[in-house]
């Protein structure tokens, strides 16, 4: 199992010894999901980190925030920030190497593994028991997930509430990290892609009604790319503004610059929001599952990202998030990629 | 058929000329409305001017509302909607909207002299209310304007400032020493201290770049004015212009409906947001 | 005008309703609640709280203001444009919440005022709005009754339900209520004197229900005065995602952007339209040369709490935010309003 006190006794070294500025782990919520994203800046503090399988957020997107953060200051602590990561999260800390975002010596990873389980989804959760609130998620010695209520406690089945891309699970410990709690444990995973099964089985006219029907419902809140520790452009295709805007921009560049898709929150526009958003993705998302869970309409974002990623394992062999040394994806050309779509 | 407050009235270009050209080009526009359509303002009001197909942007007006036939707005290139505009011609069409925003109380100030504190383009919002004093100049003692910019190049209303020069005290600046430049040396607010406006029954009125506005005020409490003696007009990004849209706010004001002309005793109590 | 409707008959008064458009708050297959438009399925309000607030009704994600057209006659060229107003069907939403019905009085006096919004007033002088109070909480995290409101309050209402077990208390308030109710009038009955006193005891019990607090709100919007330039705001949304969800999500949100959007470039063709804006995206208050007074989180989180527990008061004496708590259930992160406002409160003491 692993130990959130590993974790803590490390953190309060790293900041009594001033290593690094801050830590980015996971703490309590309070809006009724058991876990949130906390930052402890002081090692009395330490001691509010917690670990459970209610920790299903992605902290890599706070690496991000805490560059722009440094781009805005004068003279930036250049020191490391701490972040607790899980094995998914692990692989876009390696990413964000890969692409020389950001540099090793900027984050100390504490990493931690889910063993044979990962993190539970809320709506697999309400399903399972309807209108009670989770007050405390564990797992038990038989990794079965054992939720406290209000009512006592019930004790689910793992595969019962797991996210789904936990039953698909690529990396169920970091494979880059400072420290690790928790063994690194072999774990049976369900057939790689088999959630995309049941869209790949239909038809081509009933794909698109059904992509049509989910997007429609977007509003356009942008939580899936907020949320999404790749998405760090500082303009992005669907800003209808130059944001990286600086005093040397001339009038002529930013009246120049197309807006590729309107604001309207219409089909059309969504559609190629997310189909483009996906494409910008291929070979860099890692499946942490951010976006879908951020959503707050439900939109089944993952599947576009699982199926690119699919792509990127069956015409490139690639996979996403192991190899910090490795060149992103669609920069590079190996001389046995596959040409027969190539016409 | 009374159009709703979101719809512009047609209006057209009647003349464009280069203000100030090279990188930070500014175009002075003179309008007049398609369908003889009637447009009262204050001075110190501004317009939301349309380019079809591109945008809009808030642009005050920079003719006095004592002159009838046109409106005069003087624009920086800086983006979509000002960089379409610039290459507008005689006999374009564009939309207007408006007037919106409070205005300068030039009422309240009959019968005290009137200093004007312009930087760069900010010389244009205050234009409106300078011409109006000349006009009605019996009601105001004396008048007089200071004014900067980077560069000669850079001074807008070259002409009309050679032909104000004889209607009352003109003090010129620019930033960093010409070849033929006889005037100060120095940045607006530096001249400020120089000429040395007297508070006795004044109301200074400055515009300018922020930082600009900032250091005017500071100089001119050094020089002893009080709060409600300094006037000034703010700007801020805003897409509606009637206090609904949520975007322009400093506080609980909306710069669009409840300014942008501010007396340093009002702005210095809202948050410094801007 | 007070009547009492059978639960049974609830179903025949919305068929009988059929010259208005009905909205009403629908489930889908995943549990999520949402007003859709009523159709030939069965209706119930045993509902918890949708997702997207009845605003999106009054105020849409995207509104067409005007058409503008450039056509060529011979080598000359003009342009023309055209207001779109909408053509609005009477509507009624029905199953709207208080808080929710409390939000569109607010949208009333942004939308309202000097410059009336006609594409706002089209829409909201058709709608009737008819609320269901909350005998049971609609959600984890509502606090109307700190921010002044109540799960039984009639502001902004025409008709407020109120359920008693087998059937609804009927009150209706203004004259679009009373139209409701007479396209079906034989369907209500006058209340008996039990039923009056049951619908007293179910309010007085459904204020004691709400599930959250926050305490001093009034004290707290005039401490937030002093707290503009608190380090608090800088530590609060450290973990901010800047999405749009908590604005978009809020029933009393209403900032805007206008646009054009042009469907053919030449001849120039196309129109200009007003869609949902946010105050937490960096762009929003982001001028042409590049300045921007909200340039970080810190500040467009003090924005939001600021304009909602403090500048609307200033305006309007009324909180803006009317606690029907979606922020804090669907921020992504967990970032809680009332948390946060809990530490303004406690701030320095």
């Amino acid at each position: 199992m692993a130990k959130i006190e590993d974790l803590k006794d490390e953190a309060r070294k790293l900041l009594r010894e001033g290593k690094v500025k801050y830590i980015i782990g996971y703490g309590a919520g309070s809006n009724g999901w058991p876990a949130a994203p906390l930052f402890i800046k002081k090692p009395e503090d330490v001691d509010k980190l917690v670990w459970d399988p209610t920790c299903v957020h992605n902290l890599v997107r706070f690496l991000v925030d805490e560059k722009r953060r440094k781009a805005r200051q004068r003279q930036p602590d250049k020191r490391p920030v701490g972040i607790m990561v899980k094995g998914c999260d692990s692989r876009a800390v390696v990413v964000l190497l890969q692409e020389k975002f950001i540099d090793r010596n900027d984050v100390y990873i504490l990493g931690v593994s889910c063993e044979k389980t990962g993190v539970v989804d809320d709506t697999k959760l309400a399903k399972k028991l309807p209108g009670k609130k989770a007050k405390k998620i564990e797992v038990d010695a038989q990794n079965r997930f054992v939720v406290t209520t209000e009512e006592g406690k019930t004790e689910v089945a793992a595969a019962e509430i797991l996210a789904e891309r936990c039953l698909e699970c690529k990396a169920n410990f970091p494979v880059i990290y400072d420290l690790l709690s928790g063994e690194k444990t072999k774990r049976s995973l369900d057939e790689p892609f088999g959630s995309l099964q049941k869209i790949e089985s239909l038809s081509a006219a009933d794909r698109w009604s059904f992509w049509k029907e989910q997007l429609d419902r977007c509003i356009r809140c942008y939580a899936c790319r907020s949320a999404c520790p790749m998405c760090y452009c500082d303009e992005c295709v669907v800003d209808s503004i130059n944001l990286a805007v600086t005093a040397e921009t001339t009038a002529d560049e930013k009246a120049q610059r197309i807006r590729w898709i309107q604001r309207s929150a219409e089909s059309s526009e969504n559609l190629v929001y997310h189909l483009v958003r996906a494409i910008h993705l291929a070979g860099r998302c890692i499946d942490c599952g951010e976006c879908e869970r951020a959503c707050p309409l439900d939109i089944p974002l993952r599947f576009l990202n699982k199926k690119l990623e699919k792509e990127a394992k069956e015409l490139f062999g690639y996979e996403v998030g192991f190899d910090a040394a490795l060149p992103a994806l669609v920069s590079c050309f190996r001389d046995e990629d596959p040409q027969d779509f190539i016409r | 058929m009374e159009l709703n407050v979101y719809t512009p009235k047609l209006a057209k270009i009647v003349q464009a000329k280069d203000e100030v050209v090279g990188t930070r080009t500014i175009k002075t526009f003179r309008t007049e409305f398609a369908n003889g359509a009637r447009f009262d303002y204050r001075c110190g009001q501004c317009a939301m001017l349309s380019v079809f197909g591109k945008g809009e942007a808030m642009i005050s007006i920079s003719s006095s509302p004592l002159i009838r036939d046109y409106l005069q707005f003087s624009i920086l290139r800086t983006g979509r909607v000002t960089a379409a505009l610039h290459d507008m011609e005689v006999g374009d069409l564009i939309g207007v909207r408006g007037p919106y925003g409070n205005g300068f109380p030039i009422d309240e100030w009959r019968g005290k002299n009137l200093v004007f504190i312009g930087g760069g383009i900010g010389l244009a919002p205050l234009w409106s209310v300078v011409q109006t004093a000349l006009l009605r100049k019996s009601e105001f003692g004396t008048l007089s304007l200071i004014y900067g910019a980077r560069t000669s190049r850079d001074l807008v209303f070259k002409d009309e400032l050679a032909d104000l020069k004889s209607q009352m005290p003109v003090h010129l600046s620019i930033d960093v020493a010409e070849p033929d430049w006889k005037e100060f040396v120095g940045f607006v607010p530096t001249n400020v201290l120089e000429k040395k406006p007297s508070p006795a029954n004044t109301i200074a009125i400055t515009c300018g770049p922020p930082i600009m506005i900032k250091f005017v005020i500071k100089n001119l409490k050094d020089l002893k004015f009080e709060d409600d003696q300094i006037y000034t007009t703010v700007e801020n990004k805003m897409k509606c212009g009637l206090g609904k849209c949520g975007r322009c706010n400093i506080g609980f004001h909306y710069v669009c409906k409840d300014g942008p002309v501010y007396s340093w005793a009002e702005l210095k109590k809202l948050p410094q947001e801007y | 005008m007070e009547k009492t409707l059978a639960k049974k008959s609830f179903s025949q008064w919305v068929k009988k309703l059929s010259s208005w458009s009905v909205y009403i708050p629908r489930k889908d297959e995943e549990g999520r609640w949402n007003y859709a438009e009523a159709d030939s399925g069965g209706v119930s309000l045993d509902v918890l709280q949708t997702t997207l607030p009845p605003k999106k009704i009054l105020f849409p994600q995207r509104e067409v203001f005007l058409e503008f057209a450039k056509t060529l006659a011979g080598n000359r060229e003009t342009l023309e444009i055209k207001e779109v107003l909408p053509e609005v069907k009477p509507t009624v939403i029905i199953g709207a919440r208080p808080c929710e019905a409390r939000a569109a009085w607010m949208l009333d006096e942004v939308f309202g005022g000097e410059f009336k919004d006609a594409y706002y007033w089209r829409r909201r002088d058709q709608t009737a709005l008819v609320g269901f109070a909350c005998t049971i909480p609609p959600s984890e995290n509502c606090f109307c009754t700190s921010v002044e409101g109540s799960p039984h309050s009639e502001e902004g209402l025409d008709i407020l339900l109120t359920d008693l077990g087998d059937r609804y208390y009927v009150q209706s308030m203004t004259a679009k209520g009373e139209k409701l109710i007479s396209a079906a009038k034989e369907l209500f009955e006058e209340p008996k004197p039990e039923a009056r006193k049951q619908v007293k005891a179910a309010h007085a019990e459904s204020e004691k229900k709400i599930r959250r607090q926050l305490k001093d709100a009034r004290p707290i919007a005039e401490k937030l005065k002093g707290m503009f330039d608190s380090p608090l705001w800088d530590e609060e949304s450290m973990s901010c995602l800047r999405c749009g969800i908590c604005t978009y999500l809020c029933p009393s949100c209403h900032c805007f952007d206008i646009s054009d959007e042009v469907d053919n470039p030449s001849p120039l063709r196309g129109q200009r339209v007003r869609t949902w804006d946010t105050c937490q995206f960096p762009d929003f208050t982001m001028h042409s040369s590049g300045h921007n007074p909200r340039p970080d989180k810190a500040s467009r989180l003090r924005q939001r709490l600021l304009h909602k527990f403090q500048y609307f008061i200033q305006v309007y004496d009324k909180f803006m935010c009317v606690g029907c708590g979606r922020c804090i259930t669907l921020c992504p992160v967990g970032i809680d309003i009332i948390k946060v406002l809990d530490k303004v409160r406690d701030h320095g003491a």
